[in-house]
């Protein structure tokens, strides 16, 4: 993709001023993201790029929008911290792509999406106003939180200059366990059952697999007691769920990464809570899926596009597509149009974001 | 109030729920913020969505103004009635509509009482995160206008971050609804939850909210630590956070905060105390205990004098008692006072208080100090007489600067309470022109008649005058206190 690169506020203003359809792009992570924009500008976030605050003690760092997501897990790292909603695609996209298409890997499950940590925003908008939203305090109430509405927006109501994040310390140690289910009841059943005890879990993961399906789970804290916990969650699940085999696994990787093996043409997120997993798999049985962040959110892989969109809609469920040549990516229930259409007129009431 | 308009409400309310006579309305003419009183015109007691919504189109058809209440125990005076207008009581949307534990959510209507919820899920082991410290009284409507925090934000944050969907009226009549039951909220397209709550009351009113559960604690370990000095205090904050810890909650609270929670609840604090500590772990049993050898290590080394860890849920009970009344404990110390509610960045806490110290020898005032350290949430308790002349006058411009030094320091002039009414001349030092300006644009374009909560928020509109003094009835009662 072509795009144009501004290098400063000053520069992104006067492209906004300059064309009529502008569609932004980070790093291209999610091409499902950008086949609709037909003849839009192509503004590129590159130019805001690098880490402007962090002060690991406060809890909080700010960094340009087109900053890649491995610039900033990379400098988190070294003071023992990390983005506790889990950029999904951590080596190849913008933080401001992350954002602006909303998402979160697995270990999301443990403190929260990214809503939940971001705190602030410099933005542009359609007319060309460069301001800020929200602040730059791990707690303020102050004015409307326009930051949290730039959460999946997609770029449609205003460019994103600068984000400011809560950030966590990292737990020390992560320990991994899978469980083999013989069906998707025995396994919601787990879910349930985790749901209503305490055990802390950083990520809750769950997909087909060879034989029935696989429960998969990580734990985080200290090293000394991550064995007891383990021990004691494995015992919990033999003995109150139907979990079959299994055990500690060393592969936290495999439950970190929700998007693993799912090959398709088409690779959709669609948010839905568990007890609407039962109606789509059982339409989604031959396709490539898996379900993240305790059966909140399913990844669907296809080749049909135009059956899942309408499968969603029957099931009333919403879909992002961000794999794919989708003419949108927009899937399934159509979007909230009356308070959403409210922000649109007064941020971009030339509809020039596409 | 004009007749029609109370016509057209009788068409909707039976009489013994719609108020009018002045004896009705007096228990509505002022909020937590004590200092401030207006009579509304009317108050409407609806019981259902319905009544709700033709009560919102008629005030946007015959442009009236309204305010939606809870319990009206706001301290930045968010629910104070409009002169005139029309306040919507909605305490009596107060069922909880569906619990689905294993999905670990809540349906409820706005007026359900926060600490409610908690006690609805608490068979299946679940519990309602958000706690301000009025959460016995206080209607999650409330908490979702002005994004309620508490003692226990920096895990698990405020209102925002437990709301998963919820359906509302906009303050021009139309009912839309966004988010859903999935921890994910909205999760595709913009997050308009998060754009609802803390919006003050101005966009409209929540009609029904799902609130995400989560699993109660199974170890609570609350430490209580008492140091020499105020900044030892702040520094043993520093150090927990730098540990790697991330701690339920990180209280401070300074000599006079001590002296006035010791004289009202006698909740058995080292009495020579410059500041005191209080540290909560919680969560799964083993990983608290391994959490709190570390912290154990960390406050030995703090320099604290005394070190208290609660062995019992009384203990700990005992020890939260004391701070979660630290604000009505002032009013025993002194006739008035102002609760402030800035920000700023925790490693500048022990700047922040220099500063107020030295801005209340200027004015001649004291001021007790007790903030949720962990967030940098400053809550300076100014007190003053009001029935000395001028008195009142002198803690508001304290306060004033007070709020100005959060924003100097990078921070908020409100953690947790809103602007509401009261802070919203301060909105200027926080924001640009332009950004006011976009926030008041965006509010045109859901109210185009400015009726819903007029008055709070922006600066520069008409404001009712400061009358009263002393603390909330309520207060006096110990039924509620401010944090």
């Amino acid at each position: 993709m072509n795009a144009n690169v501004p290098a400063s506020i000053g520069e992104l203003q006067a492209l906004v001023k300059a064309h009529d359809r502008i569609h932004v792009v980070g790093n291209g992570s999610k091409p499902a993201l950008h086949h609709g924009a037909g003849d839009a500008a192509l503004a590129g976030a590159g130019g805001f790029c690098g880490i402007i605050e962090y002060q690991p003690q406060e809890f909080t760092l700010t960094a340009g929008a087109g900053t890649p997501v491995s610039v900033i897990a990379a400098e988190l790292k070294r003071h023992g911290q990390y983005l506790p909603f889990d950029p999904l695609l951590p080596n190849s996209s913008t933080i401001g792509g992350t954002v602006a298409a909303n998402l979160s890997g697995a270990r999301r499950y443990r403190y929260g999406g990214i809503r939940d940590f971001i705190l602030g925003a410099r933005v542009v908008d359609g007319l060309g106003r460069a301001f800020r939203v929200g602040g730059k305090v791990v707690k303020n109430a102050a004015g409307f939180d326009l930051s949290k509405f730039l959460v999946g927006s997609l770029g449609h109501y205003a460019i994103m200059t600068e984000l400011t994040f809560k950030v966590f310390p990292e737990p020390p140690q992560h320990r991994a366990l899978r469980l083999r289910y013989a069906a998707l009841p025995d396994i919601l059943d787990a879910v349930y059952y985790l749901n209503q005890n305490i055990y802390e879990l950083d990520a809750l993961e769950f997909a087909p697999a060879d034989a029935g399906w696989s429960l998969l789970l990580c734990l985080a804290g200290f090293e000394d007691t991550l064995p007891s916990r383990i021990l004691a969650l494995q015992e919990s699940l033999r003995a109150d769920t139907a979990g079959l085999d299994g055990g500690e696994g060393d592969d936290v990787n495999a439950a970190w990464q929700p998007l693993a093996g799912l090959t398709g043409d088409y690779l959709v997120k669609v948010a839905l809570a568990p007890k609407q997993i039962p109606g789509l798999d059982a339409r989604v049985s031959h396709l490539k899926r898996r379900y993240s962040i305790g059966g909140n959110l399913a990844w669907v892989a296809t080749d049909d596009l135009k059956m899942l969109d309408a499968l969603l809609l029957e099931q009333g469920l919403r879909g992002l597509c961000i794999r794919g040549a989708a003419s949108s990516p927009l899937l399934g229930m159509p979007l909230e149009v009356s308070l959403a259409a409210r922000v649109k007129q007064v941020l971009d009431p030339m509809n020039k974001f596409v | 109030m004009n007749h029609p308009f109370i016509q057209a409400l009788q068409q909707i309310y039976p009489a013994e729920r719609l108020l009018t006579r002045d004896v009705q309305l007096l228990p509505y003419e002022s909020d937590g913020l004590t200092a401030f009183q207006t009579k509304p015109g009317a108050v409407a007691l609806p019981v259902d969505e319905d009544e709700i919504i033709s009560t919102v189109r008629l005030c946007h058809q015959m442009e009236v103004p309204f305010v939606a209440r809870g319990s009206g125990t706001s301290l930045s005076g968010g629910s104070l009635p409009i002169a005139d207008g029309l306040i919507i009581g909605l305490n009596r949307m107060n069922r909880i509509k569906r619990i689905d534990p294993r999905g670990r959510i809540a349906v409820v209507e706005p007026g359900v009482i926060n600490l409610h919820i908690t006690h609805a899920v608490e068979p299946y082991g679940l519990y309602y995160a958000p706690d301000p410290s009025s959460q016995s009284i206080c209607t999650i409507g409330g908490n979702i206008a002005f994004n309620s925090g508490g003692a226990h934000c920096l895990k698990y944050g405020m209102t925002s971050n437990h709301v998963l969907g919820m359906k509302v009226v906009l303050a021009d009549g139309t009912v839309t609804q966004f988010g859903s039951e999935s921890l994910d909220g909205v999760g595709i397209g913009p997050d308009l939850v998060g754009l609802f709550v803390g919006s003050e009351g101005l966009f409209g009113i929540a009609l029904e909210i799902t609130l995400r559960l989560m699993p109660a604690p199974q170890l609570y370990r609350t430490v209580l630590a008492a140091y020499d000095n105020l900044g030892r205090a702040g520094d043993a904050v520093s150090m927990v956070v730098a540990s790697g810890l991330l701690p339920g909650a990180m209280e401070i609270m300074d000599r006079l905060s001590i002296k006035a929670a010791e004289a009202a609840v006698a909740a058995g604090y080292p009495p020579d105390a410059e500041a005191l500590l209080i540290v909560e772990l919680e969560g799964e049993a083993l990983q608290v205990e391994a959490e709190f050898a570390q912290l154990q290590g960390v406050i030995e080394e703090s320099g604290a004098f005394e070190v208290r860890v609660a062995q019992s849920e009384e203990e700990r009970a005992r020890i939260w008692k004391g701070r979660k009344s630290a604000f009505s404990a002032v009013g025993r110390l002194s006739p008035d006072f102002i609760v402030q509610d800035g920000v700023v960045p925790r490693s500048r806490l022990g700047e922040a208080l220099q500063e107020i110290d030295a801005i209340k020898s200027k004015y001649g005032l004291d001021v007790a100090n007790v903030f949720h350290a962990g967030d940098g949430n400053l809550h300076p308790l100014i007190l003053y007489d009001g029935r000395e002349a001028g008195a009142l006058e002198r803690a508001e411009a304290l306060a004033g600067e007070i709020l100005a030094m959060c924003v100097d320091l990078g921070g908020s002039i409100t953690g947790e309470h809103g602007i509401g009414m009261e802070k919203r001349d301060y909105m200027p030092a926080m924001f640009s022109d332009q950004e006011l300006e976009i926030m008041m644009a965006l509010r045109r374009a859901i109210d185009p008649k400015e009726i819903a909560n007029r008055g709070k928020m922006f600066p520069g509109v008409e404001a009712p005058a400061l009358q009263q003094h002393g603390l909330h009835p309520l207060e006096k009662q110990g039924v509620i206190s401010r944090e």
